[in-house]
């Protein structure tokens, strides 16, 4: 996967997970389909992902696996925990706020992708260790710490349709690949100290 | 990543100054203007500043749930988020601590559980749902109050049913929205409370209960029917202090409650009986001549026929028969209660639940009054009072549209609260409906039908009676919007769920039914993702219906909740307790400044001015004019069973949160095991509860709290994918009294029978 692709499909990932209807979802769906190098499977009935996504995401029930990170990373899940105050202080230091600030909590899997692809753009551009540290953390303390629980909570799922099956899979397989490709830095600093 | 590094950043994650560094360096880079664009935006001069700068950030909040203690709340918000909140010290009542519900708060506001966006069900309870636009939500119901205006030539097509899940005065602006839409149907009465709040009305011309604070003054308190113990724990505190300034504490109740658990005397109660127990010790007191005889003859109407109806109808032998309690104890507990001065009775809410609830309130009113405790610090019938309510109503308050067509019929709404009582004077007029049998009246009624329902502070497929019968009706239903916090059976059967705050995302302000304390309600935190409180519900309604149609909603399109609620405020409210203006409640809760007693010097509100043992009233509403006994109603089960309050609900609030099922995570049936034996049923097994209208099966447990002849479940909305429901077994069976004060009657929530067997 190149950097581009690597954008492409963070960017699809992003507004899959923040679509607001059917027809977002498949736009999203759409473009993931383009920056990932196989096929997605094929959605039939767009109107009834809709009704299984909010079920799992959305509510209004109770959301089988809402997408704020401190549901997972709190002692007891709730929204607006001290890792979403975090998340929304990694924000600050990109010079970046949510739009929602307060009304959404600020570690919405969405936002954070987003802010994964800022973090990405800038180390393209300008890398510094400043910078990697600060992408190592977010990376390694904050998204590696809920998005594997989220993903177990989304497969437990009953009905699970395929499509949001693979948006799942693709993302925890970019996750497995990041964290791998830090730890073999870390490996490669370390044999040279 | 290395813990060196790990803690490195988070110093720096923590500070103000090393972030803004940190982005210091990257704008020097210039990296950061190729950026590109996404959900996240430039970071603003002024939000950079907020964060983790400020100390806690205290507002004041009122917990406006159906709660006697209705709590004066302070709640700590730091970097925009509520940390935490504890009962105000400023209130004597709430003396700092809040119960487990209130407690719970912060889960409450943070679960993620929370209904976020306005969606629609495709196929109702089919689980479909649609996240659709605030603007798509109010685009189909305001097309479709238009159709109905359109098809009926009037709106009585749209009905309203709301309660007690909100008691903040600014949220009487959904009545207010359905005012400003047109004549309406209207749900009105109360679940609640209404047979006790006429019954005192008979005999006192109001409600109106001392201070539960004198309480401590009290030389012997007797919890009728209540249970301060689950349901106002900080009533708690001044019946442990007069117990420790010398006062017996007895508790009389059908079941063993965890008050009478702490009580100097309990007294088992036959469901229903109450009146046969006042009235017999009533007559003992005769006998006794232990009448306050300056009372009952300067300050009361009709004592003479009262003694004489004792007399010749009631004995203590017949009382003990009717209660189960021995004569004995009777005499014991009227004698004890007599003598002590000043001595008090608390009518619970539960024994007016019955089919003779209002006749049973009356009958202990005459007791207490009859033994000179009325008008007495310490002393007093208590059931609740509205004397602090005397807000101005604006947001209820609205007109109907030019040309609005209504209902031809009589009547028009009541409410205890607001004292709104009908404008008698226009040609049209809302048209009103039992609130206690919504089924029926949804089946009912006709010409138009109800079309559409809006439902909101209310869960009705949980709180109101014969859930199947429920059921049903809604299939009449052509639209049904419901406001809520959490996905409840409701919201399950609704066509449209619109977002709605907690007490920390809204303006208002509350006082309660039991104390006298008012306790602003601020704004702590910002509404959390699409949510509005009912006001601007209605604000954005009527911005879309005056859009669709100029003229068709009064309501104001622009509001500011803040604003409306300082608009609640008055002279009166203000004299009453001492203030000058709203602004001073931001530093803490203030008390009214009346007698702690109520009726200090003796008037009453009857039309007689005195205390009315005999109320032409009562007579005239249909009821016998003296507290005479009225037998409950007739047994349609084996088993009488009983659905009080659990500690950890409201109602159908609280117990759906993740702190609740921690300690209550599963609903019981709770019987004697007497009664088990008989029926082979042991501790723990699945059993089936039954009876005419349903059936439910839960576990069994066993225990002698409960008396052999009946069931006891506690009632609530349990969440969590828990279908249990009480209210499958409680069908609309009236009580005798409410249509006086509330426009209906109660509901015999507690003469139910059922039976039970192992599953
Ligand atoms: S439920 Fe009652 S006791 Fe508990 S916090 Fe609310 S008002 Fe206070």
């Amino acid at each position: 996967m190149n950097d581009t692709q690597e954008l492409q499909q963070l960017e699809a990932l992003r507004d899959f997970f923040i679509a607001r209807n059917e027809v977002q979802l498949a736009a999203a769906y759409a473009a993931l389909n383009m920056a990932v190098s196989f096929d997605l499977p094929s959605v039939n009935d767009w109107e009834a992902l809709e009704f299984s996504f909010n079920r799992l995401f959305i509510g209004p029930m109770a959301p089988f696996a809402p997408f704020f990170a401190s549901v997972y990373l709190e002692p007891e899940p709730q929204v607006m925990g001290k890792s979403t105050l975090i998340t929304r202080q990694i924000f600050e230091m990109l010079g970046l706020q949510s739009p929602w600030q307060e009304s959404l909590p600020d570690d919405h899997l969405s936002l954070e992708l987003d802010a994964c692809i800022r973090l990405l753009t800038i180390r393209q551009a300008h890398s510094s260790p400043e910078v990697e540290d600060l992408w190592n953390y977010f990376l390694q303390e904050h998204l590696a710490q809920w998005l594997p629980s989220w993903f177990k909570r989304v497969r437990a799922a009953e009905n699970l349709p395929a499509a949001i099956l693979i948006t799942i899979d693709v993302l925890a397989a970019w996750l497995a690949e990041k964290i791998d490709s830090l730890k073999s830095t870390d490996r490669r600093l370390a044999h040279n100290e | 990543m290395e813990k060196l590094k790990q803690k490195q950043m988070e110093k720096t994650l923590a500070c103000n100054h090393s972030r803004r560094r940190f982005l210091q360096g990257l704008l020097a880079t210039g990296v950061l203007a190729t950026m590109p664009s996404g959900l996240l935006q430039p970071l603003l001069v002024e939000a950079k500043d907020l964060l983790n700068e400020a100390e806690y950030q205290i507002f004041r909040n009122a917990c406006p749930r159906n709660c006697y203690d209705t709590c004066s709340i302070k709640s700590f918000v730091k970097d925009g988020v509520l940390q935490y909140v504890e009962g105000a010290t400023e209130s004597s009542f709430t003396a700092g601590g809040l119960c487990v519900k209130g407690n719970s708060y912060a889960r409450q506001l943070y679960s993620p559980d929370r209904i976020k966006y306005p969606m629609k069900q495709i196929g109702r309870g089919s689980g479909n749902w649609k996240r659709i636009s605030w603007d798509e939500a109010l685009e189909t119901i305001s097309s479709k109050i238009l159709e109905i205006k359109a098809k009926d030539d009037n709106l009585l097509g749209l009905g309203l049913t709301k309660y007690s899940g909100n008691f903040g005065i600014t949220h009487y602006g959904v009545e207010g929205m359905m005012s400003s839409l047109g004549y309406t149907t209207r749900f009105v009465g109360t679940p609640c409370w209404p047979a006790g709040i006429d019954a005192q009305n008979y005999d006192t011309g109001s409600m109106w209960c001392n201070d539960p604070e004198d309480m401590v003054h009290s030389k012997y308190i007797i919890v009728w029917g209540a249970n301060p113990a689950f349901c106002s724990v900080h009533t708690m505190k001044y019946i442990y202090e007069a117990r420790e300034r010398g006062a017996k504490v007895v508790v009389i109740d059908p079941l063993l409650t965890q008050t009478a658990a702490k009580a100097d005397l309990y007294l088992q109660v036959a469901a229903g009986e109450d009146g046969a127990l006042a009235l017999g010790m009533a007559r003992h007191l005769v006998d006794k001549q232990l009448v306050d005889r300056e009372f009952v003859t300067r300050y009361a109407l009709g004592y003479a026929e009262f003694e004489a109806y004792l007399k010749k109808n009631i004995t203590v032998t017949w009382a003990a028969e009717k209660t189960g309690i021995p004569a004995a104890e009777i005499r014991q507990l009227a004698e004890e209660f007599a003598r002590a001065d000043p001595a008090t009775i608390w009518i619970g809410y539960g024994m007016q639940r019955h089919v003779n609830g209002g006749a049973n309130v009356r009958a202990i009113d005459a007791l207490v009054a009859m033994t000179g405790n009325i008008g007495k610090t310490g002393g007093g019938a208590r059931y609740g009072h509205l004397q602090t309510w005397g807000f101005n109503y604006h947001a209820m308050i609205q007109d109907k549209p030019a040309g609005s067509k209504g209902w031809l019929g009589k009547g028009g709404p009541m409410g205890e609260f607001h004292g709104a009582s009908g404008d008698q004077q226009a040609k049209y007029r809302d048209r009103t409906v039992n609130i206690n049998k919504i089924a029926q009246e949804i089946l009912d009624t006709n010409d138009p039908p109800v079309r559409m329902l809006w439902v909101a502070c209310k869960n009705v497929l949980s709180q109101d009676f014969d859930t199947n019968k429920i059921k049903r009706a809604f299939e009449k239903l052509e639209l049904i919007v419901a406001v809520d916090l959490f996905f409840n059976p409701t919201v399950e059967q609704a066509d449209i769920v619109l977002p709605t705050v907690t007490p920390f995302e809204d303006w208002t302000v509350n006082v309660s039914y039991w104390h006298y304390w008012l306790s602003l309600n601020e704004q702590a935190v910002k509404p959390l993702y699409e949510t509005k409180t009912d006001i601007d519900i209605a604000a954005a309604l009527s911005k879309k219906m005056n859009a669709k149609q100029p003229g068709s909603c009064t309501f104001p399109q622009e509001i500011d909740s803040k604003q409306w609620m300082e608009k609640e405020f008055n002279q009166g409210i203000y004299d009453l307790f001492g203030i000058d203006s709203w602004q001073q409640l931001r530093q803490g809760p203030v008390k009214a400044k009346l007698k702690s007693a109520s009726f200090p010097d003796r008037k009453f509100l009857t039309p007689s001015t005195k205390y009315e043992f005999r109320s032409e009233l009562a007579a005239a509403n249909g009821h016998a004019a003296l507290p005479e006994y009225k037998a409950g109603r007739k047994a349609y089960g084996p088993l009488r069973l009983l659905t009080p309050h659990s500690k950890f609900s409201l109602h159908s609030q609280f117990q759906n949160l993740d702190w609740m099922h921690d300690f209550n995570n599963e609903p019981f049936v709770y019987l004697h095991p007497q009664t088990a034996k008989s029926r082979g049923i042991k501790e723990g097994q699945l059993v089936r509860v039954f009876n005419k209208i349903g059936e439910l099966s839960m576990k069994a447990k066993l225990t002698d709290n409960v008396p052999t002849d009946a069931l006891l479940m506690y009632e609530s909305w349990f969440g969590r994918k828990n279908n249990f429901n009480v209210n499958t077994l409680v069908d609309d069976e009236s009580s005798d009294m409410g249509a006086f004060k509330t426009g209906a009657p109660g509901v015999a929530i507690h003469d139910q029978f059922a039976d039970i067997a192992k599953a």
